[in-house]
């Protein structure tokens, strides 16, 4: 295993000074300054070389600086699961000829997000075999991520202007005379969960060739959270992937906190890994449930969704609403818990066990349902990686990367599970090892809530927080505290994390850049399903249509996140 | 600020059965009545679940809440076998032209319920992407506040539909009667 | 890793093969569900509202309130912090002058005060933001509009109506204690039908 030093070492070595590739100091993790005609020979070094291995491109996204001589910036995170580091790449982009050769022959991974860099910055990507736009819809007009777009500003789309991909019109016939007939699967279909869209090319049953279409649920997150406040973007969040909602707030936090350098109370991280184990308990259940009711076995889901309405009974008590929490704050969580949580939690703990041992009564031995999962939508663990896959569906393909062990935080590394990982990376495969996650997460919440510590759950640096309401109620300086906290949000030190937390999905990651102010700069999310559902159209291709459908839920794509 | 026409969709409505000579046949108040009451009991719901709003509707199918104690059991996935549409989710530009073509292939009667912040208004999402209010684009008979609203929330806005159907207020209802009212002239 | 345990597909022996047993297996899991729905009222799991409601926690987020000191005047001093802190821009207030004012305590009051019922999305950030604790949420949920100007509520709807201790108060601001109970399983109110839990 190599450390930091000796990677950037050899990298110092293949590429001197003044060859295009500058270290940038200070940062969370080592960044490179990269010039554009060096990339894709930097991007083939740093993926093959055995002191750095970075097999897996976790995200690329653009940054608009009006400001600068060269006002755009592609900026591309590495991680490498072999030596378990992580890499930042910085590729100024002038706007004048804003073109940045695409690293899609050395990472597959690149697809969308250069699409999407594309579509929301402008940069455009030498060299992408399919460079359109991806979340907003074709008749879009301007790039919305800079910041001279107005965020109010909206195009029509009318009926008929709605894209078709270039294939779809060939309408040649095979040698035996037989047209093959291109049709949609969504975007409002019953097993596309969300708004998901597949164009397949059928010969008879089996697809010979596929294209899936995003973006129907683009809600523009990353644009609110540059014109609200820190604090302000939690409720935001809630909704990226809002069958698991309090993952995605932990994560936040946890960036901005770094940002700041302070760690929220002991408490506070307790209780927000208690609650997040639930939510992924929930996300789960959800996914299982509905892939189920897609195949066709519709009894399962029915009886698990009484686990998530228990659940939701816990996160309600906690937060005051069922699904959409906003529980946590910048510096720990908004409230306390109340007074029985720990019996609450220990009363779900001998339920949903049972719930779930019964839905595997009926469906894992169940001979219809491993005939129609076991061997379709396979994908080796290469493959996987260099599509940038993480999470379940990756454990599902061999290959052990769980952040919660790579890099623990909230408290993991004291409490003692196991990581489930299987070898087929088939739909059985995925559907094994969710329901062991489940398993496993109910052990780790036993754990926590063993012994959960008392004190504070905010902390109390009145810059960070908001003052306990007693002392705003009387005190002068507790009120002037409160009054610069909601009129100017609170102030975020100059500085650019990306903080990544284990999704239910994967690696959910949160790119924040601040400039010193009250307001995020640039929030950019990578969201594990992205990279994921790019390489759905790819699975597709030689099985029949209710493989794609029992594909499409084994994935657990969820539109919010995807989409954001 | 925003580019956007105003599209109303109208309502082709038939206004009640014809005589061969082409008259009107005056139908009774009791059946009229008895009719509503078939319909706001038996609503088949089509679910346009696009985000969150679509997991609590799934809330409300499942058997904590089970809508079908209000005759909504029948979940239908395609437009032509439904006559409630719950939008439930946000809506954005790209998928509004699928909203009015699901609208208009969904045949009459038909309600629309609008659910959660986002379907009626755009909720917080004052974007660039989001369509602020489904009202630009399809009547809507009752909206339900609420991000998303609680089971309990959708489950009164459906009675309150029944309810407005049981006294002929909604919008197909009062196109109905309006062109019922200027055949007669 | 030793951290890491591995699922594997177990082969398929002949009893599940043949897929009958399997079959017989499954239908004993629904009708033990089957059975005890039909004969065990406690064993559903429906709450079968409107008759019987569930009872949601004292933090529920649901329609706002403003409060009143003792002589009936809103707490509220139009201070806008409420009106910053909104995410969906939902609260729209306008300030006038309070002569009724006797001491210096505050020098205004809302003139206009309206929340867009249908924008807000019930985060609850209003409250936290609130100095005076003027603005809170109460418990009722169950708000269907048949039109959006219906939604638009002003000051004479939030105002509170009833004595503070009578009113179903949900998320209110958080003094540092924890308060509240979860109470699992679901808690119902009995309504006039009884739920025979």
């Amino acid at each position: 295993m190599a450390t930091a030093e000796e990677t950037l070492a050899a990298i110092r070595l293949a590429y001197p000074e003044g060859s295009g590739v500058a270290e940038q100091p200070g940062g969370d993790m080592p960044t490179l300054r990269v010039d554009r005609k060096v990339l894709p020979d930097l991007a083939r070094f740093l993926k093959n070389d055995p002191a750095a291995r970075f097999t897996l491109l976790a995200d690329v996204c653009g940054v608009d600086y009006p400001g600068r001589a060269d006002r755009f910036e592609a900026v591309y995170h590495l991680y490498s699961p072999v030596h378990r580091s992580r890499m930042r790449l910085k590729v100024p982009v002038p706007e004048s000829d804003a073109v940045v050769p695409s690293v899609y022959s050395v990472w597959k991974a690149a697809d969308w997000f250069e699409r999407e860099a594309f579509d929301l910055m402008g940069i455009r990507f030498a060299g992408h075999p399919n460079l359109k736009r991806i979340l907003c819809h074709p008749s879009f007009q301007g790039h919305a991520l800079r910041k001279d777009y107005d965020p109010g500003q909206r195009w029509l789309l009318r009926e008929g202007e709605q894209d078709m991909p270039a294939w779809a019109a060939d309408r040649s016939e095979d040698e035996d005379h037989f047209e093959t007939q291109v049709i949609n699967l969504g975007p409002s279909h019953p097993a596309t969960h969300g708004t998901l869209r597949t164009t397949l090319r059928l010969d008879g049953e089996i697809i010979t060739q596929a294209e899936a279409e995003i973006g129907y649920l683009h809600r523009c997150f990353e644009k609110m959270s540059e014109s609200h406040t820190w604090n302000q973007v939690i409720p935001y969040t809630d909704r990226l992937n809002y069958c698991s909602s309090m993952m995605n707030g932990v994560g936040y936090a946890l960036a901005v906190e770094q940002l700041l350098g302070l760690e929220a109370p002991p408490r506070a991280q307790r209780v927000r890994l208690i609650l997040s184990e639930l939510s992924r308990i929930m996300d789960h259940i959800v996914d299982i449930g509905a892939n189920l009711n897609d195949i066709g076995a519709m009894t399962p889901f029915l009886y698990m969704y009484e686990a998530r309405e228990e659940i939701y009974s816990v996160l309600e008590a906690c937060s005051g609403a069922r699904l959409t929490v906003s529980y946590v704050r910048i510096g720990g969580l908004a409230n306390d818990v109340p007074h029985d949580f720990v019996d609450a939690v220990r009363w779900l703990l001998g339920r949903i066990p049972k719930l779930v041992d019964d839905m595997e009564r009926l469906i894992t031995a169940n001979r219809i349902f491993r005939q129609r999962t076991e061997g379709v939508g396979r994908l080796s663990a290469e493959e996987a990686l260099d599509w940038g896959w993480t999470g379940p569906c990756l454990r599902a393909c061999g290959v052990p990367y769980d952040v919660r062990k790579d890099r623990p935080y909230i408290g993991y590394d004291q409490l003692d599970f196991k990581v489930p990982v299987a070898s087929e990376g088939d739909t059985y495969a995925r559907y094994l090892v969710r329901v062991e996650e489940i398993r496993q997460s109910l052990r780790l919440i036993e754990q926590a809530i063993a012994d959960l510590p008392p004190g504070p759950v905010i902390t109390s640096d009145h810059r960070v927080a908001l003052p306990p309401k007693e002392k705003v109620y009387t005190e002068m300086e507790s009120l002037i505290w409160h009054f610069k906290w909601v009129m100017e949000g609170m102030k975020v030190p100059t500085g650019e994390v990306y903080g990544y937390t284990e999704g239910a999905n994967g690696e959910l990651g949160f790119y924040a850049i601040s400039d010193g102010g009250g307001r995020p700069y640039r929030l950019k999310v990578r969201p594990p399903c992205f990279a994921i559902f790019q390489a759905y159209p790819h699975m597709l291709v030689g099985h029949m249509i209710p493989d794609a459908v029992a594909i499409l839920g084994s994935l657990n794509v969820i539109a919010g996140e995807l989409d954001r | 600020m925003t580019q956007r026409e105003d599209r109303r969709v109208e309502l082709p409505v038939a206004a009640g059965p014809r005589q061969p000579d082409g008259s009107q046949v005056f139908v009774t108040t009791r059946l009229e009545k008895l009719i509503d009451a078939a319909r706001k009991n038996s609503l088949w719901p089509f679910p346009f679940g696009t985000a969150c709003c679509a997991i609590e509707f799934m809330s409300v199918m499942m058997s904590h809440y089970d809508l079908s104690r209000f005759g909504a059991e029948v979940v239908r996935f395609s437009p032509r076998q439904s006559d409630l549409m719950i939008v439930a989710g946000t809506v954005t530009d790209k998928m509004a032209p699928v909203m009015v073509r699901i609208y208009e292939q969904m045949a009459e009667p038909k309600y629309v319920i609008s659910m959660g912040a986002c379907a009626c208004t755009g909720g917080f999402y004052r974007a660039y992407h989001v369509v602020q209010g489904i009202d630009e684009f399809i009547p809507v008979d009752v909206y339900v506040p609420g991000c998303p609203p609680t089971p309990e929330a959708l489950l009164q806005g459906v009675v309150r539909l029944q309810e407005m159907i049981a006294s002929g207020e909604t919008h197909y209802q009062r196109a109905a009667a309006k062109a019922k009212a200027a055949a007669r002239e | 890793m030793n951290d890491t345990i591995v699922c594997r597909p177990e082969p398929m022996g002949l009893l599940q093969r043949l897929y009958l047993v399997e079959v017989v297996k499954g239908l004993g899991v629904t009708l033990r569900h089957f059975l005890g729905n039909l004969f065990r009222r406690s064993y559903t799991v429906t709450v079968e509202w409107p008759e019987v409601k569930r009872e949601y926690s004292e933090r529920l987020r649901g329609r706002h309130i403003l409060l009143t000191r003792e002589d009936g005047s809103p707490r509220c001093v139009a201070c806008y912090m409420c009106e910053t802190a909104c995410p969906a821009d939902c609260i729209h207030i306008e300030a006038e002058e309070d002569p009724s004012s006797a001491s210096v305590e505050w020098e205004k009051r809302p003139g206009v005060f309206t929340i867009d019922l249908l924008r807000c999305v019930y985060c609850g950030l209003c409250v936290d933001a609130c100095p005076k604790e003027a603005i809170v949420m109460s418990r009722h949920h169950e708000m269907a509009f048949a039109s959006r100007e219906e939604a638009i509520v002003g000051l004479e709807q939030l105002l509170q109506k009833k004595p503070i201790g009578s009113l179903d108060l949900g998320y209110r601001p958080y003094y540092g204690e924890p308060r509240g109970t979860i109470s699992l399983p679901i808690p119902v109110k009995a309504g006039e039908r009884q739920a025979g839990r």
